[in-house]
């Protein structure tokens, strides 16, 4: 059975001042297995954000439904994590207690917070650091305290919305990597919203393509590289090949939306 | 000098303290060198003279704890009643809705107008000079605190529902900590404005408190101690603000720039 069912969801934002109504996304369908690891590829603007926080509920479906677990999606909970683009570690809180946030929110006793907020932080990388505020640390060091806060909570699905968008490109193949890794041993059901069709691919079980605006799903490539996957894949055949393909793919939209 | 290159902090104190060195200098050449009339404006050296004598013979000291006092006192009612509103305002834009219009207007109205109303009222007791600084606080800070509160990055209050936070946590777990610096820094202006008010207070009918002592130097004409009671009020000003600001920078190490 499908973890996550997406049922014809779409999005029209309301018009304003006088404007257009604005279609964000196209009724759109997509079913997430369990333990599967999506990635959602499309150029900018064309809604692969707003189908990702609709299915956080961050905001609300004009039609269709969101089915998790087979329960209708209404609001966001703690039982889908949420990693932004933008860093929004608490900039009050250490990382320890940005990790621990929603454990807290849970009613867990503190000295089990703490171990938790511990353990997460070293397998991001961070131990040391658990008494640093967000300010004292590098993007990438944030991102990854807001993968582990998101994680710490065990969600049933991990949303990511370009969550190494704002990274320099090495940073960025580390994250990569190190996400891969965390997911290859939790085996968490992941969905990542990207425009970076390398990214896609590295990680991803299957990459969802959506079109331009108003989005719509354009293809859905299965990706069949072994694991678990070391950076030298990025330079195997069958790697480039699904690359030429997506970037054929994505080329083909951000024409369209040019033109 | 280039712009926005910092300054060292040992030379940041000396040009702090020049600047009051260069102005009790100009004072000195006005009044010693006779430019200025002595009953108009007293020298430095009168000054501090009076002012001694006011502490010593006059008992002065009683006078700046009533004021102290007093400043303090409607103060802190003035932030008993702001802080839980403008929290709610800031939080939840109905009450906003409800309170902000009226706390707008409410807020042009000065204080020191009311002076005659509240002797009306409070008589000239201490509840009356309570009140005026009260009526001038209370206002300003309901309005700062709501605009504080409610200007939060809206993806941290994302990123606390996607982490399970209820509707209450989000008030105070995420818009209260977010705010609490800037609310700190609210809190610490208005103190220096209330002291504005107190001294008007006190200058209508009033029988202790500095600005009580300056209505009575002016009546006999001495500049000297006007001048000193004024300065004792910035003395108190300055050190009430750097201790404001001393906690401050302990409480909230994450918001230092």
């Amino acid at each position: 059975m499908s973890k996550l069912i997406v049922d014809n969801v779409g999005k029209t934002f309301p018009a304003r001042l006088g404007g257009q109504a604005t279609r964000a996304l196209m009724p759109t369908s997509l079913s997430v297995s369990d333990n599967d690891f999506i990635t959602i590829l499309g150029p900018s603007g064309c809604g692969k954000s707003t189908l990702l926080r609709m299915i956080g509920g961050l905001e609300t479906p004009t039609e269709g439904r969101i089915l998790l677990d087979g329960e209708t999606v209404t609001g966001p909970g703690a039982d889908r994590g949420f990693v932004f683009q933008s860093y929004t570690l608490f900039p009050w809180l250490t990382v320890a207690q940005n990790i621990a946030f929603g454990l807290r929110e849970k009613g867990v006793p503190e000295a089990e917070r703490l171990r938790i907020a511990a353990d997460w932080a070293g397998r991001i990388g961070l131990k040391g650091f658990e008494n640093h505020f967000p300010k004292q640390l590098s993007g990438g060091m944030q991102q990854r305290t807001a993968i582990a806060r998101a994680l710490a909570n065990d969600p049933k699905i991990l949303l990511l919305d370009e969550p190494f968008g704002a990274l320099d490109n090495q940073t960025r193949a580390l994250m990569q990597e190190m996400l891969l890794g965390i997911w290859e041993r939790e085996q968490k059901t992941v969905l990542f919203v990207t425009h970076d069709v390398e990214e896609a691919i590295f990680m991803a079980s299957r990459v969802v393509v959506i079109s331009a605006r108003p989005g719509r799903v354009k293809a859905d490539i299965p990706v069949d590289l072994p694991h678990p996957r070391p950076y030298t894949i990025k330079t195997s055949p069958e790697f480039v090949a699904l690359k030429e393909r997506l970037v054929e793919e994505i080329r083909a939209e951000v024409m369209a939306s040019a033109a | 000098m280039k712009p926005l290159q910092p300054v060292s902090v040992p030379s940041r104190v000396a040009l702090g303290l020049g600047f009051f060195v260069l102005f009790v200098a100009l004072w000195s050449v006005a009044t010693f060198g006779g430019y200025v009339q002595r009953l108009f404006l007293a020298d430095p050296l009168t000054m501090v003279g009076e002012g001694y004598k006011l502490l010593v013979e006059y008992g002065f000291a009683f006078d700046i704890g009533m004021t102290i006092w007093r400043v303090l006192g409607g103060f802190i009612l003035a932030v008993i009643v702001a802080l839980p509103l403008g929290i709610l305002m800031g939080a939840y834009k109905p009450i906003e809705a409800f309170f902000e219009p009226f706390v707008s207007f409410a807020r042009y109205l000065p204080a020191s107008a009311f002076i005659p109303l509240l002797i009306l009222w409070a008589g000239i007791g201490e509840t009356q000079k309570l009140l005026v600084i009260f009526i001038g606080s209370v206002f300003q800070i309901i309005l700062m605190i709501a605009v504080a509160v409610g200007s939060i990055r809206r993806d941290l209050v994302d990123a606390a529902y996607t982490l399970g936070a209820s509707d209450q946590s989000v008030v105070m777990r995420v818009l209260l900590p977010n705010a609490a610096p800037e609310i700190a820094e609210i809190l610490r202006m208005v103190l220096g404005w209330a002291w504005t008010y107190v001294i008007v207070a006190e200058l209508i009918g009033s029988s202790s408190g500095i600005g009580h002592m300056i209505t009575d130097s002016q009546a006999l004409l001495n500049t000297g101690q006007i001048i000193f009671g004024i300065i004792v009020i910035g003395l108190i000003g300055l050190v009430s603000d750097f201790l404001f600001k001393a906690v401050n920078q302990r409480l909230f190490p994450w918001a230092a720039k």
